[in-house]
């Protein structure tokens, strides 16, 4: 049982502290089909680590096992030491786990400023006679509610606050995105799982979303795991990093050591390039 | 105040627009007091005067009409002020003036044509629409194109406030001295030609004074209430609400919103293209439409000469209709939990009091039932039929919460069907077949209130109405309601977010069925008996259909679908039978052509075709929710061009939502 750990050491420094999530040879079969083999994954505070991997890795499977969405087959996941299995997602995101998805859920109907109050359930408390007869201590929290709601959309500047009555589905992709984090942070999350944050994005909206990762991760004190496709995205940006490929680990570690890896060349290239391309990989990739 | 606002102004434009909204509020305000404002006011005065009498019609309902034609009045003399505040001038006249006709004129004129308020407002809306079809296509003859609301969206300055203020006050001045003098030349010819009783002439000469003074007073009010809803109004609102949180300027929020959502935001603003639709003159009709509830049952038997009772029953019998349509609109418009079987809680609440408030309650207890205490018993069974069908609505939810969509529906369909049939079977508790005669009316201190009686029928609903949209209104603006909503978006999404699903979608069914308990408990009392067979599986679809045409998840929405569906089911196609066998209506032509046909066997046919018409051109119900109204016309309407989702760049949302890799 590992003891909580609050502390905010230098997260690249290599300093072994205990784990905040914990995955322990994950499992997980479909029938017939092993999507996820035996994957250990510990992630510290504060880290940024990223899971990166061929199409059709498992990469989002493992997302789901951490949020509930699916139950592991074999296998533990612990959060700050209390175990994560069987627990429905609502219940994990009261633990302290909130996500984006690939495709962008968000609730498209609701104006963004909706989005982000959703956000917020697990943090209010109104019950159902509570919302009727509206005491004090339910409008003060309404009023709290709105207002942590427009900070959070504050975070990545004026463009979402004076879009917070336009509904969601009339946004551009970048500032769905946008929300999307939005409406996570506002759970109060410990860790924030994000599923190819960059997807579909040029270089300059890229950038602008590494920084304001970046700014998760360095204001908000938040523990970062990333599903990224776009290489130079995960070198830059991730303190560790794990590759998964046919569901299974087959290397972690930092950045420059991931990128010369034969193994992960191989699984992203091909065998049989793997040692011709390994030099051309590693100089077009700085 | 100097006397100088009071002059009829002389810049060009602003005597157009005052030319515009005098002409466009005296059509109807005129033709209201020739139909019957001037004779209820009239016999109202002869009656607390003289000895005046009219058969079935007492003093309190003379002076409780006259209360209403005075409000009327006030409104009218108020919205001349906020309309000639609030309007930016860019619109004709003309335009503004048929829409006046056919919305008021048109009504009135059914109304009275077809002697029936039901059948005359169903025709409205039958009428309305192809009004606004009819509008489109001369809009786009025209070439007209009307003016961009955006363009309009500017702070005033001080200046511009304060003409904005004159011009409401002068307004309702003006209004108020055209009204009474014109009113005034038609009292004289009366005068002229056969005298006026003395109460009527010391009427109009008061009348003549004050109605200029009331317009002035109301006119600076309706200019105030304008004043509220400019931009700078409401960016000061807006900046006291959020005191501790990033402030935003309104002006460039609203312009940097996509059109459709401006266009909505729009509406609220002053100046406005088109104030009669704003949200400030939406206040007005609502009041006016509030004081005309109210009192409707002393005005009815003034403005029909009979069947008031008969009337007054069948609004109080609406009543639950309306209710029934507010708790599944819970279920099926905030939560998305497709419910055909909602019924089942209706008929629940209905023999709960059927059980305890009648003499079946001895059969079951041996308990003798007192018939002068036991009725006092209604008011609070009313929250315990509501508990219990509460309590029933969380437990058939239990086996719906893995399922999806149809699944779910076709479970609610048998639940839907068994508890009737439970009702039926039980037969030694509920007396089967027979069901439960004898029930009890309520009883309230000082009120004769029996099965006969509707009028406290009729205020009991209204009440029950009132409170409940208040509840419901309270639940959608809450947690809960936007847990409702984020359900019915997307379900993994709103999982992710934290919310339990079970948990939400049983207080769904809950609160559905808690409304349902209190229409079933007060439907027992009115009709006085209760029969399995008066629950069926149709009634669940007719509740569905009045929330669906109504407008999916919308509080006006559905009241007026509940009222619409009801008028069209059991009013009129129940009775074009009757209707047919007059031989003055037009639909005698029908039974002279073919003796044996009865409307009775295509009744369904004709519903079942409105409902589809209904359907395909308005899907989104009469009166939708900005958001369904929205969903359902994705198309922005100022672009033209339908891209396919292989069109789409991939990145943005057309291309995701299209191909999905799940």
């Amino acid at each position: 049982m590992s003891i909580e750990h609050t502390s905010s050491g230098s997260p690249a420094t290599g300093v072994v502290t205990d784990a905040l999530l914990d995955l322990s040879v994950v499992t997980k079969q479909f029938g017939g089909l092993v999507a996820v083999k035996d994957v250990d994954l510990q992630i510290r505070p504060q880290e940024i680590v990223s899971v990166i991997g061929p199409n059709g890795a498992g990469k989002t499977t493992v997302f789901n096992l951490i949020t509930g969405i699916y139950r592991p087959t074999f296998g533990d996941i612990r959060l700050e030491g209390k175990t994560l299995v069987g627990l429905s997602p609502d219940q994990i995101v009261k633990r302290g786990i909130a996500r984006t998805f690939q495709n962008i859920r968000l609730f498209n109907n609701m104006t963004v400023l909706e989005n982000v109050l959703v956000g917020q359930h697990t943090q209010l408390k109104a019950t159902i006679l509570g919302s009727l007869f509206k005491p004090p201590r339910v409008v003060r929290e309404e009023a709290h509610a709105r207002e942590r709601a427009l900070e959070l959309l504050g975070f990545f500047g004026t463009a979402l606050l004076e879009r917070q009555e336009e509904y969601v589905i009339n946004l551009s992709y970048a500032d769905r995105r946008r929300v999307e984090i939005a409406r996570a942070l506002a759970a109060n999350p410990k860790v924030l799982l994000l599923d190819e944050p960059t997807a579909g994005m040029n270089d300059t909206e890229t950038l602008e979303a590494v920084k304001y990762i970046r700014r998760l991760r360095d204001e908000l004190g938040l523990t970062i795991l990333l599903i990224e496709h776009k290489l130079a995205v995960t070198m830059g940006m991730s303190d560790r990093i794990a590759v998964l490929d046919y569901g299974q680990k087959i290397a972690e570690g930092l950045p420059e050591d991931i990128r010369r890896n034969p193994k992960v060349i191989a699984a992203y290239l091909g065998t049989a390039s793997s040692e011709e391309t390994s030099e051309e990989a590693t100089k077009s990739v700085e | 105040m100097s006397m100088r606002l009071l002059k009829f102004p002389d810049e060009r434009e602003t005597r157009l627009l005052f030319v515009k909204w005098l002409v466009a509020l005296l059509i109807p305000v005129l033709a209201f007091t020739l139909w019957d404002g001037e004779s209820i006011l009239n016999n109202t005065l002869l009656t607390l005067f003289t000895g005046f009498t009219v058969e079935g019609v007492t003093t309190i309902g003379f002076v409780l009409s006259t209360v209403f034609v005075l409000i009327f009045y006030a409104v009218t003399f108020a919205l001349a002020g906020y309309f000639l505040a609030a309007d930016s001038g860019r619109r004709s006249m003309i335009e503004l003036w048929i829409d006046v006709v056919i919305f008021t004129l048109v009504p009135m004129l059914l109304v009275i044509l077809t002697t029936s308020l039901v059948v005359g407002l169903a025709l409205c809306i039958v009428v309305w629409p192809i009004y606004f079809w009819v509008r489109k296509r001369v809009v786009a003859a025209l070439h007209y194109a009307p003016p961009d609301p955006l363009d309009e969206v500017m702070e005033l300055s001080p200046a511009q406030q304060d003409a904005l203020k004159d011009r409401g006050r002068s307004g309702g001045f003006w209004f108020g001295t055209a009204f009474s003098l014109i009113w005034l030349v038609i009292d004289l010819v009366y005068l002229f030609s056969g005298g006026l009783p003395t109460p009527v002439l010391i009427f109009v000469i008061l009348r003549t004074i004050l109605f200029p003074v009331f317009g002035l007073l109301l006119g600076q009010l309706g200019g105030e209430l304008a004043l509220r809803r400019t931009l700078g109004a409401l960016q000061k609102k807006a900046d006291a609400k959020d005191k501790n949180a990033p402030a935003v300027d309104l002006e460039s929020e609203i312009k940097s919103l996509s059109p459709t959502r401006a266009r909505e935001e729009v509406k609220e603003l002053v100046p406005n293209d088109q104030p009669m639709r704003s949200r400030g003159a939406q206040l007005f009709y609502l009041a006016l439409l509030a004081a005309f509830v109210l009192l409707y049952p002393a005005l009815d038997p003034l403005l029909f000469s009979f069947g008031t009772v008969g009337r007054i029953s069948g609004f109080a019998d609406a009543g639950y209709y309306v209710i029934l349509a507010l708790g599944l609109n819970i279920v099926v418009g905030f939560a998305g939990l497709l419910d055909l079987g909602y019924v089942a809680f209706f008929a629940i609440g209905a023999y709960t009091w059927a059980l305890i408030g009648s003499g079946q309650f001895t059969v079951l207890t041996g308990l003798q039932v007192n018939p002068q205490v036991w009725p006092w018993l209604f008011w609070p069974v009313l929250i315990l039929s509501a508990c219990v069908a509460a309590f029933w609505g969380v437990l058939l939810g239990i086996p719906t919460l893995r399922l999806r969509g149809d699944y779910l529906a076709i479970v609610t369909l048998g639940f839907g069907e068994i508890i009737p049939i439970i009702f039926l079977q039980m037969d030694k508790y509920t007396n089967g077949t027979n069901g439960v005669v004898g029930i009890f009316s309520p009883h309230f201190p000082g009120i004769n209130w029996t099965t006969f009686t509707p009028v406290p029928y009729y205020y009991l609903i209204l009440a029950l109405i009132v409170l409940l949209i208040f509840i419901n209104l309270r639940l959608r603006d809450s947690r809960l309601g936007r847990a409702w909503i984020a359900i019915r978006e997307d379900e993994i999404a709103a999982a992710s977010s934290g919310i339990n699903l079970a948990n939400t979608k049983l207080f769904a069914f809950g609160a559905g069925a808690f409304f349902s308990g209190i229409a079933g408990a007060y439907h027992a009392a009115k009709v006085g008996n209760v029969t399995p067979d008066a629950f069926s599986y149709n009634d669940s679809i007719i509740y569905l259909a009045m929330v669906v045409i109504g407008g999916l998840g919308s509080i006006p929405g559905v009241i007026v679908g509940a009222l619409v569906v009801y008028a069209v089911n059991q009013l009129i196609l129940a009775q074009l039978d009757t209707m047919a066998a007059d031989p003055s209506s037009v639909l005698h032509i029908v039974k002279v052509l073919a003796p044996t046909f009865t409307f009775d066997s295509i009744r369904n046919l004709i519903f079942g075709t409105i409902l589809v018409t209904v359907m395909l051109f308005r899907p989104e119900g009469l009166i939708p929710s900005a958001r369904r109204r929205r969903e359902l016309h994705h198309v922005d309407q100022g672009q033209d061009v339908e891209v396919g989702s292989l069109d789409v760049p991939p990145g943005t949302p057309g291309f995701e939502s299209e191909i999905r890799v799940e």
